[in-house]
């Protein structure tokens, strides 16, 4: 909270009353022959063709599923199937005014809004841009097939022809699907159109869909943001968090002219009265109205509540409410009444609503109403409203054999590409910034009051005599997170970082001191309390093109996050085929005096999960290297710090940490001391615990150990360590993770693989107590201690003569602890 | 009913058969006598000839499977018998060779069934299992110690490097038992010498480089090249071998070879080489008391086994590699007996027919590669066997007799011993007697 706000007593205490503005409900009623001055015939019957196409793209799916075939071909397809029929006109209504720089997001029932909005992009887009995305789409192969097969003769037409096709590839999993069939139905998506992914998570795309609007916002790009959600996903937090995100007042108190006003996003509701099974109004959820949720926000989100099967009403609302948004006045909120006449998925058994209800919708169904009301306001005859169903239908089908076909189509040749996917997972990329405009910027680096203080800082620990300088003297891992970041902050135009309590706190542990002069609000601000739209919409700013820095207070709060860590920043790079990007760092400070919920490394649940680069640097040269590193990557990183750690000074960089740009290679370890008799591996903080062990075995008994620092978890080159291993025969895993389920199982599993031979005994693990994490006073009972990795020594690998281990980590230990859960 | 024919079982160490190849196919008319198919063990090749007459109706194996022996191989019958009652369980991928090398190389394998037990669940005291780390088996094989003389200082009980580090610098010290007692959690009263120095020096073994294939083949060693490989191996990294070498003067079983080749047909005597003139003296001094220590077998590295009578082991070189078949109680037999068997026994063997027993049993094993001319060489002793004797080529040298430079024929032996059967003086008296009996060779046959 910014000093400039004062929070008054007597106002706070003051007696009155909040007021709503009123709500508009279905206002729109009009039809075809009202408008007919306001689209013209081509417009109403382009309206038509694509509910057709959309209709029978369902009616495809609906016959596969079920029939196992379509048109006379037998054809399988195992996957999902959320098929949209009855929305068809509530897809086309809010495409008919978007723009190519108007980006939609979607759900796992998305084929309706993902064709319309195609269809409606082929409609705007010129024919030689047409061509050029046909042409730079799967190295041409597409457009090749296309101009085969088509019988198209404009090019619009053929475009058409490849957009179906793409879709219809992507839907069968086939090499020729839009993301060459790694999206699939819940995830099918084409960037050159606008349509951003669709997500199988419900409620998923809003935090996304907020970080792209946020991109637009910051970067000032082109167009609005379109957050497709189902009725039923208004009951999730990460969307009320999406939408508070995208409203909050800092845009209007507190953000610099040129950028101020709300996100340019619209959260667009499909309401067709069903999550799944459930009724939402009258049994799941308890908002009357969905659009009474606008009331988060002081502007209501401009909410209204339209009639989604009439696609002039929703084109009506969204002509206005994109002006809106471009004056500054978003977000939106539509509730936007909508039916499905078909099941949640085809194994829908309509246990939970009566045919009447259906027949009744049916009765409304915009297939039959709309051509009806063009035809009965004369702006075109039955028979060529029937052509241009019969040329749809067609279209269907043709693009249906082609897709169906094993020889034109072929499925992903896995044995020829077994790396396909892994070739996916990381784009490794090497992008010092993602755009070339000036970096925005409040005071030149040199005049920074950090920047100054660092540089009369000692950028190595000791003194010429070995002797520590103070703690207030030295150039610590706080100073060297904050150089990479300031310096890639004038680097890369399109850097924003944000969390909690990142301005003017400067973060809970300070490593953004100095920021907060240095920049503008857009580019660092504080994040409402809200992890999942923190991390979500981070995803969103990177798969936009920007780069970004989100932060977590504690990596306990990653679980906050769960949906947006696991199952976004991580696969969306694989699941576009390489389309999309995520240039996201992700800090996540380690606690380690907090308490249960505030002291957990959690790197084993981030290593867990494909797709996501892990770090933990645990000196001032290793923070700086590796965040230098990940700043200029394209790949989503956690990247872990250790709180205890933030004024530790660099202890084994002799040269100190460079005042320059370097990297330190994410996967190498490194060797902190040389040893021949035991190798003691660690990932973060432990390192400077094993470092004390390394001291009592040398001094003590004679032993000499090699301690070497992870510094990465994923990825992770073994080499070093099993040439240590070779050399020593022995090795102790240690990290303050507890120990069951740490990663170094994993790499310790790994190592007895990679040198079994050389090995005197099984790698040991030493993490910390299956418990809980107790308060600061009891560390020395649940973490790693220096002792316990002598007592592990002692115990399991190599008997010390008179030594007298006080922690137990005998066959027996194990065997209990293990029966008992703990 | 139909008959099932086994890979039978020819021989108390063969576990398995490679089936070569099959003379006849399934549907094929079979006569009794009538060879099935051609086996090979890891030292010969061998047919199996139907035991009935019948049609071929099953054959569950194909050529160059590896069948394990009493496991049936195929079934002779009538037309339509049923054939699925023999069918050879599947067992999965059970690996009776990696268990049969935890096995010391001087205790006789056991079935293959029991030796997979022994190596899934090793039962404390059976004193073959050896409870040690991968890196001090490595390091043991490499120094050529057995790990169950290293007295165990790791946890549980388990034999880990500075053990066998000890063990080479100071012997056996510890019995397995009472090195096992020791046991880490108790946290104080290690025995023993703990040098810090001697931890970890090991220098890893070099990996093998991988080179471009187009200039070399990689071939799988045949059955009799992997046996030997294995047996030279266990055979030097588990027994102390030194050699010991002389010459001695071949005039007179130079001469005496020429008189039976000129005069012996006539008398009935086969046509008695060096190499049988050699086998003859050696039986008859192994046999005397005085050497009873090299006509021995050393097992498990603590009971020395004396033969009464001396069964000679004689390596043969054959078209597929070195055999050695056995010419048992060759002391009991004469200079011409002694010939005309070990004759038989060569023969045998290069035609690829020694059954396994052949080749088994020996107390001693004698070599002879002096007809390639090779003067000097140290064989390598046929464990558990504790000694060889190789024989070189004769060459001529020269001698002082009474003020006048003399050529003699002079012939090499070298002994190769185990020293911790024998010591260095005996080997060299028994090499002494040898010398003696060959230069004096008419009175050794007159004895």
């Amino acid at each position: 909270m910014p000093k400039s706000m004062y929070v008054k007593p007597e106002e706070k205490f003051a007696k009155r009353t909040i007021t709503f503005q009123d709500i508009p409900v279905c206002e729109y009623d009009k039809t075809v022959k009202d408008e007919k001055a306001n689209f013209t015939k081509e417009e109403f019957l382009g309206m038509y063709a694509d509910m057709v196409a959309i209709r029978e793209f369902e009616t495809m799916l609906q016959s596969i599923k079920l029939q196992g075939e379509y048109n006379g071909k037998k054809f399988t397809y195992p996957g999902p199937s959320h098929l949209a029929i009855g929305e068809e006109a509530t897809a086309v209504g809010q495409a008919f005014t978007l723009g190519v720089d108007d980006f939609i997001f979607g759900t796992h029932r998305s084929h309706h809004e993902v064709i319309a909005k195609g269809l409606s992009a082929i409609a705007k887009l010129s024919d030689e841009e047409l061509v050029k995305i046909m042409e730079g789409f799967n190295g041409g192969k597409n457009y090749e097939i296309i101009k085969k097969h088509t019988t198209g003769k404009t090019t619009k037409e053929v475009a058409r022809d490849f957009f179906m096709y793409g879709i219809t590839c992507e839907l069968f999993a086939k090499d020729n699907g839009f993301s060459r069939g790694l999206g699939g139905s819940m995830h099918a998506f084409f960037l050159p159109f606008g349509i951003f992914p669709n997500n199988a998570i419900v409620g998923g795309s809003a935090p996304i869909a907020t970080g792209v609007a946020l991109y637009k916002k910051c970067n000032k790009k082109p167009g609005i943001v379109v957050a497709n959600a189902g009725d039923g996903a208004a009951a999730r937090g990460p969307v009320y968090e999406s939408m508070n995100f995208a409203a909050m007042d800092q845009y209007n108190e507190l953000w610099e002219d040129g950028y101020k006003g709300g996100l340019p996003i619209i959260f667009n509701f499909n309401n067709n009265h069903y999550g799944m099974g459930g009724q939402t109004k009258g049994e799941t959820m308890a908002y009357g109205d969905l659009a009474r949720l606008g009331c988060i926000a002081q502007n209501q989100m401009n909410a209204e509540r339209i009639n989604g099967w009439n696609p002039l009403a929703v084109i009506d609302a969204y002509k206005r409410k994109r002006k809106l948004l471009e004056e500054g006045k978003g977000p939106v909120l539509l509730d936007v009444v909508t039916y499905r006449l078909s099941g949640h998925s085809t194994s829908d058994a309509m246990s939970y609503r009566t045919k009447e209800e259906v027949d009744d919708w049916a009765s409304h169904d915009p297939l039959t109403v709309f051509p009806q009301q063009i035809i009965d306001a004369k702006v075109a005859t039955k028979k060529e409203v029937e052509a241009v169903r019969d040329a749809v239908i067609d279209r269907n089908h043709r693009m249906f054999e082609l897709a169906s076909d094993l020889e034109i189509s072929p499925y992903t040749d896995y044995n020829e590409h077994p790396d396909h996917i892994e070739s996916l997972m990381f784009s490794n990329g090497d992008v010092p910034k993602m755009d070339d405009r000036e970096c925005e910027v409040r005071q030149p680096k040199e005049e920074n009051e950090r920047v100054k203080k660092i540089a009369r800082s000692q950028r190595y620990a000791f003194d010429e005599n070995g002797k520590p300088y103070s703690k207030a003297k030295v150039y610590n891992i706080r100073d060297g997170l904050f150089e990479a970041i300031m310096d890639k902050y004038y680097e890369d135009p399109t850097l924003v970082a944000y969390g909690e309590d990142v301005r003017d706190w400067n973060g809970a542990f300070a490593v953004y001191r100095g920021l907060t002069e240095a920049l503008p609000y857009h580019r660092l601000f504080n994040a409402p309390i809200a992890e999942s739209a923190i991390v979500g919409s981070a995803v969103g700013y990177a798969m936009a093109g920007g780069r970004v820095i989100a932060e977590l207070m504690y990596a306990d709060f990653i679980v906050c996050s769960g949906d947006e860590v696991f199952n976004q920043m991580a696969k969306w790079q694989a699941m576009s085929a390489g389309g999309l990007k995520m240039p996201l760092v992700l800090r996540v400070p380690v606690g380690f005096k907090y308490g249960a919920q505030h002291s957990q490394d959690w790197t084993g649940l981030c290593a867990h999960v494909p797709g996501l680069k892990v770090v933990y640097p645990v000196t001032p040269y290793d923070a700086k290297g590796l965040m230098n590193t990940a700043l200029k990557g394209t790949d989503p990183v956690c990247f872990f710090e250790s709180q205890q750690l933030y004024d530790k000074g660099e202890e084994f960089v002799k040269e100190g940490v460079p005042e320059g740009y370097y990297e330190v290679p994410f996967g190498e370890p490194a060797v902190r001391t040389e040893g021949k008799d035991v190798t003691i591996l660690t990932i973060g903080a432990t390192l400077y615990t094993a470092l004390e062990a390394e001291k009592m075995l040398r001094e003590q008994y004679g032993i000499t150990a090699e301690v070497i620092d992870a510094r990465s978890v994923v990825p992770f080159n073994y080499e070093k360590v099993i040439e240590s291993v070779k050399k020593t025969g022995r090795i102790v895993l240690a990290s303050d993770a507890v120990t069951r389920g740490n990663i170094l199982n994993d790499m310790a599993q790994n190592i007895t693989n990679l040198a079994f031979d050389y090995l005197d005994a099984p790698p040991v693990v030493v993490g910390s107590q299956n418990w809980i994490t107790p308060a600061a006073e009891y560390k020395e009972q649940f973490y790693p201690q220096a002792s316990w990795i002598l007592d592990a020594i002692h115990e399991r690998i190599l008997p010390i003569p008179g030594y007298v281990a006080k922690h137990s980590f005998t066959n027996e230990e194990m065997l209990r602890k293990a029966k008992k859960g703990v | 009913m139909a008959t099932p024919v086994m890979m039978p079982n020819v021989g108390i160490t063969v576990e398995s058969c490679i089936l070569t190849t099959w003379h006849k196919k399934k549907g094929d008319a079979v006569k009794k006598g009538d060879v099935l198919f051609t086996y090979e063990t890891d030292k010969s090749t061998l047919d199996e000839e139907s035991p009935v007459d019948g049609i071929m109706l099953e054959q569950f194996f194909n050529e160059d499977d590896d069948v394990k022996v009493m496991t049936n191989v195929c079934v002779i019958g009538a037309e339509g018998e049923s054939t699925a009652e023999f069918a050879p369980a599947k067992e999965g991928d059970e690996a009776p060779a990696p268990a049969a090398e935890e096995a010391p190389a001087a205790a006789p394998a056991a079935a293959p069934a029991a030796a997979a037990e022994v190596a899934a669940a090793p039962a404390a005291g059976a004193g073959e299992f050896v409870k040690a780390s991968p890196r001090a088996k490595a390091l043991a094989a490499k120094a050529g110690v057995d790990p169950r003389y290293a007295g165990a200082t790791g946890p549980d009980g388990r034999v880990i490097e500075r053990d066998v580090r000890t063990l080479i610098e100071n012997g056996p010290s510890a019995t397995p038992a009472a090195a096992g007692a020791f046991a880490g959690q108790a946290g104080t009263g290690m025995g023993g010498k703990f040098a810090v120095g001697d931890i970890g020096a090991a220098a890893p073994a070099a990996e093998a480089a991988a080179a471009p294939a187009a200039e070399y083949v990689d071939e799988k060693m045949p059955t009799i090249r992997k046996t030997i490989a294995k047996q030279m191996v266990s055979s030097l990294s588990t027994a102390a071998q030194l050699t010991h070498t002389l010459s001695f003067d071949a005039t007179e079983i130079m001469a005496f070879r020429k008189k039976v080749k000129n005069a012996g047909e006539a008398m009935g005597l086969n046509n008695i080489t060096l190499n049988d003139i050699l086998l003859y003296a050696v039986s008859r001094v192994l046999s005397g008391e005085a050497h009873r220590a090299l006509n021995a077998h050393l097992l498990n590295g603590d009971t020395m086994r004396y033969f009464t009578n001396v069964h000679l082991g004689i390596a043969v070189d054959t078209p597929k590699g070195l055999l050695v078949p056995t010419l048992h109680n060759a002391n009991l037999k004469s200079l011409n007996d002694i010939s005309a068997e070990a004759k038989k026994l060569a023969k045998t063997c290069q035609e690829g027919a020694a059954t396994p027993d052949l080749l088994q049993g020996a107390s001693f094993t004698i070599t002879n590669l002096g007809s390639f001319g090779i003067e000097s060489f140290t064989p390598v002793i046929n464990t558990p066997q504790v000694a060889i004797l190789g024989v070189g080529t004769i060459t001529t040298r020269v001698r002082e007799v009474n003020g006048e430079i003399k050529t003699y024929p002079a012939m090499s032996l070298s002994l190769t011993y185990d020293h911790r059967a024998v010591d260095g003086a005996p080997a060299s008296r028994f090499m002494v007697d040898l010398k003696n009996a060959l230069e004096n060779f008419s009175i050794l046959l007159s004895k």
